[in-house]
């Protein structure tokens, strides 16, 4: 039962099969990106290019509301400690 | 203080010497990483310290509780989220891992 289906041994497994493909992760702050997965470390350091970042923006008042920002980078370079969950894309 | 003194407390409590009764629904004892190797492989509730859950099959994990999913479904106040084909959790966020099946 180990790896069960998809022959992963380890979690980090997931990440360099994700290397060269687009991958969505969750950062702490409520913010979320998709990018080019170039590089990363044990720590989760992540190096990604064309980036497209999402921060939920939640608006106090009578009626809390969410609004959203979007902005776009070339590269980047993201702290492991900020890194919450990384998904591959869908494998077939 | 008009009243006679109070009863004394029941005799039922148990004392020290009455050892604690056994407990018989407890039949997986083992250590935390038994538990852990038990759910590779099964549906995983998986709660961050944030709240959030993510329910899945638990592909694998690391020494520091990185993780590993698969069919991941994320709950957010008890309502769907996200659902995710595979995805990986960094340690550090996990509050608990609860099996979602039986382990043998």
């Amino acid at each position: 039962m180990d790896g069960s289906s998809s022959g992963i041994q380890e979690p980090f497994d997931l990440i360099r099969l994700s290397l060269s493909e687009r991958v969505f992760v969750k950062l702490r702050g409520d913010r979320e990106m998709t990018g080019i997965l170039h590089a990363y470390d044990g720590h989760m350091n992540l190096i990604l290019s064309d980036v497209e970042e999402t921060i939920m923006i939640v608006n106090e008042g009578e009626q809390a509301t969410v609004s959203v920002a979007k902005r776009k980078m070339d590269m980047l370079f993201v702290r492991g400690d900020g890194v919450i969950l990384v998904s591959p894309p869908s494998r077939t | 203080m008009d009243e006679s003194p109070p009863p004394p407390p029941p005799d039922d409590a148990p004392d020290a010497q009455t050892p604690p009764p056994p407990q018989p629904h407890t039949t997986h004892t083992g250590s935390p990483t038994d538990f852990l190797k038990g759910v590779v492989g099964k549906k995983v509730i998986v709660r961050l310290n944030s709240g959030v859950d993510y329910r899945g099959v638990l592909s694998c994990l690391d020494g520091y509780m990185n993780i590993a999913l698969e069919q991941t479904e994320e709950h957010v106040e008890g309502n769907v989220t996200n659902r995710y084909g595979d995805a990986f959790i960094r340690g550090n966020n996990v509050l608990y891992i609860s099996a979602a099946e039986a382990i043998l």
